[in-house]
């Protein structure tokens, strides 16, 4: 059963099964029109010799001149009229019409075959026709051919019997029109005369029978040759058809076992499996890109979490080494302290982050000043600006705009205070706020040593960190995706511009609606 | 013994390089990679413990640099535990790693080994006449019975053992006993010496005048 419910075995059965009966059909048909044509043509031959047989038929003449006679009197048209042929005495034939002249003690009619339709009849012609004439009245037939098969009623062969026994029983039976009579090798039709003779005829049909054996053993020869050549060709173009699917399912099996790196190879792009394909490798790459960037993000977090602890193990284990003063085990716990806060930070953005990517992160929707949530965030790293030495110049327009305040000013912070850490000691850190296009555009840049050109793509991803000493407790490099995932919740965009030892500008543009 | 630990993070540092003291290590730290290499290129180290992921250079660049000129033992510290990052510290000339967070005991045993190693032993016991060296344990006996010494003189026994057949100039012993932070007084180190003497026999310590020190 598992057979039938492979694709491949199904459409091989089905037109397997179409093609044999396309098969059968044209064969059989071929076979009967072949076995009507040689049988219309034994007929002819037959009733050809009918008439021949009738036309040997003559009454004897009164007086003894019948030797001559019949063969050149004989009219054609005999068989169908009067059996008697004498054209020259046609008072004669009148009286012979009614049956009860004719059952009257006339005498029976004569048989002679001429001698130059003779050929017609013997073994000596293939087909071997023979013939029996049956007087009127029945009983001992008036004539019948040397090689009528009744010969072999000696025989106990069964087709023999079987071909006494119709011959016997037809005199009986016979109506017209005259039938065809086929059985065994041998096909027969019998007439009767209008004067009541009956004249029976046959042949031997073993050529045309061989003829048709012949011609079904080529039919069905070239019929099984058309179908393997059709199986093979159609098992081909499945084979052919399904292989896609093969490599399709082939490769979604690797892939459901863990190798997202594997694809479909596409060979026939147009195709619609071809095109399947496609869609699915594409898929797979989504699929790959995600679940690399997810364990990135896994390993990235993990990695990040290691120094913390570590600092908190080291700590501990050194502290407990031995006993120590209150003064150390203060500094230990202040440590752990710290590093226990630069976990707590990293869980909470990460935490932060992961609700933004879940989408569960639900922003207050308020009208508010972006002015003012800029000004504040300013304030608010002053005191960071002013232990740097880095000057704040703020150019902030009024505007309004619909958001959550908080988010926004941890953007603007965040921003900031990149800008402020990033900078020179006497440098600059402007602060720009302008409307365009139906659009608010915050722009924050600083006169820091800038960021590379290689790495300025990647200052949004997650845990990426442009320069390794730019690290410090609680900075793992998270900072601008949050201010990312903020500002595209917010329907905004955020971008970033660069040039070497000029300084960075980020650029955040918010929908004013 | 002294050791350079190199390591960004203050805390892990200053904890790190107190534990290892409290082992009678001598300890130097460097707080990012320029200073790290800095040190461990101008000091004969017994063995460096080295983070990886450093401001300025990475632990990757420190150890490729240094092994140009040192064969100095180095166990790294890692965050990142995948086979690739292991097998590169190992084939950049690392000894060692040990995969953070990890623990000091951990730390401990693969720095002995690594010093061990570099010593050619294969054991933590040495075995000098009637003295017999644990540097597990740090523990020295004379003639099966345990002496008690100081850390610092435990660590000039050592490091003497560990050079045996050797001649050890006095400025080595300054260079693997005391780290960059103490005055060395010189005449620290003949007390530490006449003390030993004193605990595991006058002729344990051979002194090669104009020379140095040498346990045969």
């Amino acid at each position: 059963m598992k057979i039938l419910k492979s694709i491949k075995w199904r459409l091989q059965l089905w037109y397997g099964l179409i093609l044999v009966v396309v098969l059968a059909g044209f064969g059989g048909t071929a076979y009967q029109l072949e076995r009507n044509r040689q049988f219309r043509q034994i007929d002819e031959e037959l009733h050809r010799r009918i008439g021949v047989l009738a036309n040997a038929l003559h009454r004897p003449p009164p007086r003894g001149q019948n030797a001559e006679r019949p063969p050149q009197g004989l009219p054609p048209d005999g068989q169908d009229d009067n059996p008697p042929p004498m054209g020259d005495n046609p008072p004669e034939r009148m009286p012979e019409r009614p049956h009860n002249i004719f059952l009257n003690g006339r005498p029976p009619l004569e048989f002679h075959l001429p001698e130059r339709d003779a050929h017609l009849f013997g073994a000596s012609e293939a087909h071997g026709f023979y013939y029996i004439i049956f007087p009127r009245s029945g009983g001992k037939e008036i004539a019948r051919s040397s090689n009528y098969p009744n010969h072999e009623i000696t025989t106990t062969s069964v087709n023999s019997l079987r071909v006494v026994n119709v011959f016997s029983e037809f005199p009986a039976r016979i109506a017209k029109p005259p039938q065809m009579f086929s059985f065994d090798d041998y096909r027969e039709t019998g007439d009767v005369l209008p004067s009541g003779e009956q004249i029976w005829i046959g042949c031997s049909i073993l050529p045309e029978l061989k003829e048709l054996h012949r011609t079904a053993v080529n039919l069905t020869l070239v019929g099984s040759l058309i179908l393997v050549v059709g199986l093979a060709g159609g098992w081909w173009l499945v084979t052919r058809a399904l292989n896609p699917i093969n490599a399709i399912s082939a490769t979604a099996v690797k892939i459901s076992a863990g190798d997202l790196s594997q694809r479909i190879n596409v060979a026939e792009a147009e195709s619609e499996l071809g095109q399947l394909a496609a869609v699915l490798n594409s898929t797979f790459a989504r699929l790959e890109t995600a679940f690399a960037q997810q364990r990135q993000f896994a390993a990235d977090a993990a990695h990040e979490l290691r120094t913390p602890v570590s600092v908190i193990l080291t700590q501990t284990q050194t502290a407990l080494n031995r006993e120590r003063d209150a003064e150390s085990y203060k500094q230990t716990v202040e440590a752990c302290q710290r590093a226990a806060q630069r976990m707590r930070k990293l869980i909470e953005s990460l935490l932060e982050l992961a609700r933004f990517d879940a989408g569960q992160e639900v922003l207050k929707r308020l009208r508010l000043s972006f002015t003012k949530t800029i000004s504040d965030s300013v304030e608010m790293v002053q005191t960071l600006a002013e232990e740097r030495g880095v000057k704040i110049i703020s150019k902030i327009a009024p505007l309004e705009l619909t958001g959550d305040s908080e988010r926004l000013a941890q953007v603007v912070t965040n921003l900031l205070a990149n800008a402020i850490q990033y900078n020179q000691p006497g440098g600059e850190a402007r602060v720009t706020l302008k409307s365009q296009d139906g659009l608010a555009v915050l722009e924050i840049a600083d006169t820091g040593q800038g960021i590379a050109p290689e790495d300025l793509p990647r200052v949004f991803e997650r845990f990426y960190r442009a320069d390794q000493s730019r690290t410090g407790a609680g900075n793992a490099g998270l900072g601008l995706s949050i201010c990312k995932a903020i500002v595209e919740a917010h329907g905004g965009t955020i971008e970033v511009a660069s040039e070497k030892n000029r300084g960075t500008t980020f650029t955040v543009r918010l929908p004013l609606t | 013994m002294r050791i350079l630990v190199v390591e960004d993070e203050p805390d892990l540092l200053a904890s790190l390089a107190q534990a290892l003291r409290e082992e009678g290590y001598a300890v130097d730290t460097a707080a990012n990679g320029a200073d790290g290499l800095f040190n461990a290129e101008g000091t004969d180290y017994d063995a460096i413990v080295l983070d990886v992921m450093l401001p300025g250079m990475d632990g990757w660049e420190i150890l490729k640099r240094l092994r140009k000129t040192k064969k100095t033992p180095v166990l790294m510290l890692t965050a990142r535990d995948q086979t690739r990052d292991r097998v590169k510290g190992l084939d950049t000339g690392a000894d060692d790693y040990v995969v953070k967070p990890f623990d000091l005991e951990e730390v401990f045993a693969r720095l002995r080994a690594i010093i061990r190693r570099s010593a050619n032993l294969t054991t933590n016991i040495i075995e000098i006449g009637d003295v017999q060296i644990d540097t597990a344990a740090r523990h020295v006996f004379f003639k099966d019975k345990a002496v008690e010494l100081t850390a610092r003189e435990y660590a000039l026994v050592e490091f003497m053992a560990l050079h045996r057949g050797e001649v050890v100039t006095r400025t080595q012993l300054y260079e693997h006993l005391f780290d960059e932070n103490e005055s060395s007084l010189s005449n620290l180190l003949d007390v530490h010496v006449s003390n030993v003497r004193k605990k595991l026999g006058a002729e344990f310590i051979v002194t090669r005048r104009g020379h140095g020190y040498c346990i045969e």
